[in-house]
């Protein structure tokens, strides 16, 4: 699975595109670990272009977000698809991971 | 000594693999000044302990050889010999070992019987006059061969072992979940499981609590493979034990999260909807944590989800509450549970099933009972899915109330 990073005012922007289940979700958490840097004050997953996940592309985002607590590392997602939010919300997840609107958002929130 | 055979070995490039040497290798020529010569030129590798050099006179002998000596890994072969010659010797090698390299000797620019030898599988071919030094590179590189090749059928072993492992996995997974159903005059109880190729997640559990109420629970692990199949299994444990001794949905499903979340080192974790049934009065009370909200069928077909009401799949933070709430059965209800394997089950066009396709699978046909209506979801299903591969654990239970 191919990703893309930026970095706004410190926090990493991390756009990925198409599905997260577990034929990819190893190798998604591995590329997202290899770009995020001890110096970034944030990092957000752009799911704008993600239009499903499943449970164990779930369990990514938990083990990332366990992670990055620990680093004291901002952690969010953002700029969900209606289905992927449905996700979020039935599983619980959208109580424990911060959801933004925009990536501007997240940005301005985690910096 | 020991430096002599060193410098020695060190130009020759020898099978350098772990095997048990020596490889033993069988010449086959009626010529009866090859043996010595053989011995004499090869006189390094097999003082080094590497090769053992056996002899046959003819293709006869030497399938007696291999059948007496079963560790014989290479033949090197003349062609022309009495009674049996080396080229019908090629075809009949497979039928006693099909893991012997061969290598065929010829006269120079024999061209014909060269390709002959090697459409019978030969491996290489050596000339005469024997050049010794192109010999011994031949043995080498041949015998290399062959340890490879044997590790790749070792591995293709291993490989057929870890899928067997995966397959008990899975009948493991299978064989825990209860296939009969209490039957009672009030409420009929179904469920199902149609396994991914995968060792998946789901499960479910019907459980006899006190006074007639009846413990309902369906679950979705994250993931799969058998790391899923054990948390699975830890999980089904103790909300069994769990639910035993607490009355209240919301919290048994508070207490097997915080069991789950201590010893979680993985970050897995498992949707769980539990639900207790009250057959007297019909009311369903049920905690949801994080699981697809079940569909309440009535009796005309029309349907609804049932409410949201909070609720975090199990693993995941520790000490969080688990909301709860009552819903009625009216008699000719159906409350179905399912696992995520229905609505994301997918067509050739990528489509997933989805919950519309549910509730219209019951607008005209009402179910008459509960395993009508988990056949009916999976006929559904299979009808969508058509040949699209099943890329998880399809799973329903039902309750009916008469």
């Amino acid at each position: 699975m191919e990703i893309n990073t930026e970095r706004t005012d410190g926090v990493l922007v991390i756009n990925a595109e198409g599905r997260i289940d577990g034929s990819n979700s190893a190798q998604f958490l591995e590329s997202i670990q290899a770009v995020v840097s001890d110096d970034d004050n944030g990092v957000v997953l752009d799911f704008g272009g993600i239009n499903y996940i499943s449970s164990a592309g779930l369990r990514v985002i938990l083990l990332l977000a366990k992670e990055l607590r620990q680093k004291q590392t901002g952690f969010g997602v953002c700029s969900l698809s209606s289905s992927v939010k449905e996700i979020f919300t039935i599983s619980g997840f959208d109580q424990i991971i911060a959801i933004f609107d925009s990536g501007a958002d997240a940005v301005s929130s985690l910096k | 000594m020991a430096s002599e055979k060193r410098s020695r070995r060190s130009g020759e490039a020898g099978p350098e693999t772990s095997h048990t040497y020596p490889y033993k290798i069988l010449v086959v020529d009626d010529e009866p000044d090859l043996q010595p010569l053989i011995l004499q030129r090869m006189r390094r590798p097999i003082r080094a302990g590497k090769y053992v050099f056996t002899f046959a006179q003819n293709g006869v002998e030497a399938l007696q050889k291999l059948n007496a000596e079963p560790d014989i890994d290479m033949v090197v072969s003349d062609i022309n010999m009495p009674q049996m010659d080396g080229l019908t010797l090629l075809e009949q090698i497979p039928s006693v070992n099909p893991n012997i390299r061969s290598v065929i000797i010829s006269a120079y620019g024999d061209m014909q019987n060269i390709r002959t030898a090697m459409n019978r599988g030969a491996f290489d071919f050596v000339t005469k006059p024997l050049d010794f030094k192109d010999l011994r590179h031949t043995i080498a590189r041949t015998l290399r061969n062959l340890v490879e090749w044997r590790e790749a059928l070792a591995s293709r072993d291993q490989l057929v072992v870890l899928q067997n492992e995966l397959d008990v996995a899975s009948k493991i997974q299978q064989s825990i979940l209860p296939t009969e159903f209490p039957q009672h005059d009030n409420y009929g109880i179904h469920a199902s499981m149609e396994p991914a190729r995968n060792v998946g997640g789901d499960f479910y559990d019907i459980l006899m609590l006190e006074r007639d109420h009846v413990g309902l629970a369906i679950a979705d692990v994250s993931d799969k493979g058998v790391p899923a199949s054990l948390f699975m299994m830890s999980s089904r444990t103790l909300l069994k034990g769990t639910a035993i001794g607490l009355p209240q949905p919301g919290d048994v499903l508070s207490d097997v999260n915080d069991l789950l979340y201590e010893e979680n080192e993985t970050a897995m974790f498992v949707t769980v909807f539990y639900a207790v049934y009250s057959p007297m009065t019909g009311e369903m009370t049920y905690a949801n944590g994080g699981h697809n909200p079940p569909l309440l069928i009535h009796a005309d077909g029309s349907s609804e989800f049932v409410p949201q009401i909070g609720g975090i799949a199990l693993g995941i933070a520790q000490g969080i509450p688990f909301p709860q709430k009552t819903l009625t059965l009216e008699r000719g209800d159906t409350l179905l549970l399912y696992t995520d394997g229905v609505t994301e089950a997918m067509n050739a066009e990528s489509e997933e099933f989805g919950v519309e396709r549910l509730q219209t699978i019951f607008r005209d046909t009402p179910p008459t009972s509960a395993q009508a209506t988990n056949d009916a979801v999976f006929a559904a299903v299979h009808a969508f899915a058509g040949d699209t591969p099943q890329s998880d654990d399809i799973t329903c239970l039902s309750i009916s109330r008469v």
